[in-house]
């Protein structure tokens, strides 16, 4: 049987090549040698993906690559994360409430945001996409969560953000708002009066731990 | 004071030709912003193809600007090929949105089908409406020919292709093909009705950039396609063109400047692309860019006047002649002073 080091690369890189199959392999493999499986998911899984982070961010690999990292990613998760759960020793960092708002149907940006957070221990509730601001305040009333995120890809949409602000200000107060999106950046975020802003999903997550006092 | 000597359509005859016209001509990317302006549902740009005209018509003589009306939509392809579509008439929508692709699965992929009529395939017969308006009015006749990959991402799904071109590049291929067989028909349509010495070509590429996929893989499931298409449409006599380089494509551009391109093709780019770079890699044919839209949504007319004044005197120069635009699409609710500041900009500082 492989020792624990081994493990813990096997996911690594099971995440890094998108290999579904190897990472459930190894998530299995993790569990019947008894590694801890918060263990395994943070410094197998996890690391994998913030590696593949890192070489977007470097442009080393590309939005394919990143998504079928987090097939593989999600797919070893399935194994491992319910016996986290059972023992009760879930870390969680926070919670966070993401959608991409109102009129707008661009998601791939707002899932590798969702995942990211996931992966730096971020229990994330996900509203999908076409997000009305009613919906977004129900949610995080709901999930008593800590963190609000946003979504716009279109100019067009990213109104609905600005128009979105001040309510989410008056009815949701202690929660931090981040923001993100192809036409935004950190002057308008500080404009509109947002928390934070991520100019990518890798910095998206580094931005909410850091809010969220991590 | 100075004085324009030229209308749009003499302005934008003298570009194409090669000559100086008598200022830079400013095309600004009207669509939803037109519908605004005239008081009009956004969704009429896109759903009515005699109120899209007229209110496109309107903005350009509000505005003074040099962009005749066209058709054109960032989604398409989903819809042609059989998908259902929404029109924008939600709150902040600005433009059709595919709510189901025609592809949900790998079997999908095999019983695609070019549509036979491609006239009446999704919004051609929109786009067929303006066109017959533009050629009443004497002016280009615009067709949409791509970009190919935009169009495919469109049927098969954009996050269904981001998976697909790692684990099933040979599906997202043949999907490209039944794409381009489509783009090409509709070509020979338009020749066929119009004549090809009426036509402009226009390719919208927006998931080409390297924000979502890698030069390599523009390299290999775009730019065989743009080739392919391109050549098509010239060995057909249109020499026109106009290419919306969307976004970040800096990494794309040495393989874009592998596709059959005519000196009339109008390269237009995003902020993320600098001017000079375009000029560089595209010495014969016309440069168009880059006002930054959310600047012009977003910012003081002030600055947008400064942002113009920079491009064009960044520009103007450029031997294949150069067209102020916004780096893409205004937004539909851009304040008009803002949008108006692109063409007092091309009257202060663009004057050859």
């Amino acid at each position: 049987m492989a020792d624990e080091a081994t493990i813990l690369g096997q996911l690594k890189q099971a995440v890094m090549d998108g290999d579904e199959d190897a990472a459930v392999a190894a998530a299995n493999e993790a569990v019947a040698t008894g590694v801890d499986p918060q263990k395994a998911i943070m410094e197998g899984l996890a690391a994998g993906m913030a590696e593949m982070g890192r070489l977007y961010e470097e442009e080393e690999c590309y939005v394919p690559e990143l998504m079928v990292s987090s097939e593989a990613l999600y797919a070893g998760l399935a194994v491992l994360q319910p016996l986290v759960a059972a023992s009760g020793k879930a870390a969680k960092k926070g919670t966070a409430v993401i959608g991409a708002v109102q009129g707008d149907i661009h998601d791939i940006g707002k899932n590798l945001v969702k995942m990211m957070l996931e992966v730096s221990g971020i229990e994330v509730v996900d509203l999908g996409r076409d997000v009305e601001m009613e919906s977004f305040i129900a949610a995080v009333k709901d999930a008593n969560a800590d963190l609000l995120c946003m979504s716009a890809l279109m100019t067009t949409t990213i109104i609905a953000i600005k128009d979105y602000m001040p309510e989410f200000k008056a009815k949701l107060p202690g929660v931090k708002i981040m923001i993100g999106g192809a036409p935004l950046n950190q002057h308008l975020a500080d404009e509109w009066g947002a928390d934070g802003y991520g100019e990518n999903a890798m910095e998206a997550a580094r931005v909410a731990v850091r809010l969220l006092g991590a | 004071m100075w004085c324009e000597t030229m209308t749009s359509g003499e302005r934008m005859a003298a570009l194409m030709k090669g000559e100086r016209p008598d200022r830079v001509p400013v095309i600004p990317f009207l669509s939803g912003h037109a519908a605004v302006v005239c008081g009009q549902p956004i969704t009429r740009i896109s759903d009515d193809a005699a109120e899209s005209f007229r209110c496109q018509l309107l903005c350009q003589e509000l505005y003074g600007h040099d962009g005749s009306p066209l058709y054109a939509y960032a989604s398409a392809g989903g819809w042609e090929f059989g998908g259902d579509i929404e029109f924008p008439v939600k709150k902040y929508s600005g433009a059709i949105v595919v709510t189901r692709t025609p592809i949900q699965n790998e079997d999908d992929v095999h019983t695609l089908r070019v549509p036979d009529d491609v006239s009446k395939a999704g919004a051609l017969p929109i786009a067929l409406g303006i066109a017959r308006k533009q050629a009443e009015y004497g002016m280009p006749v615009t067709l949409q020919i791509g970009a190919p990959l935009t169009w495919t991402g469109s049927v098969i799904g954009e996050e269904r292709m981001m998976n697909w071109l790692i684990k099933k590049p040979d599906l997202v291929h043949i999907v490209l093909d039944k794409v381009s067989d489509f783009l090409i028909k509709v070509a020979q349509y338009y020749v066929k009705e119009f004549g090809a010495d009426r036509l402009m070509a226009f390719h919208g590429a927006a998931t080409e950039t390297n924000k979502l996929i890698s030069p390599k893989q523009f390299e290999a499931f775009s730019m065989p396609y743009l080739q392919r298409i391109n050549q098509a449409c010239i060995d057909m006599g249109i020499n026109t063109y106009f290419i919306h380089i969307c976004g970040e494509q800096n990494k794309n551009l040495k393989f874009w400047q592998q596709v059959p391109l005519t000196k009339q093709t109008v390269i237009s780019v995003g902020r993320e692309i600098d001017l000079n770079t375009a000029m560089e890699m595209f010495p014969e044919q016309i440069v168009a860019g880059n006002v930054d839209p959310t600047i012009i949504q977003e910012g003081r007319a002030e600055e947008v006047y400064e942002q113009a004044r920079e491009c064009i005197e960044k520009a103007k120069e450029h031997k294949g002649g150069y067209i102020l635009m916004a780096g893409c699409d205004v937004p539909p609710h851009a304040p008009p002073a803002n949008v108006f500041q692109l063409v007092k900009a091309a009257r202060d500082f663009g004057r050859y």
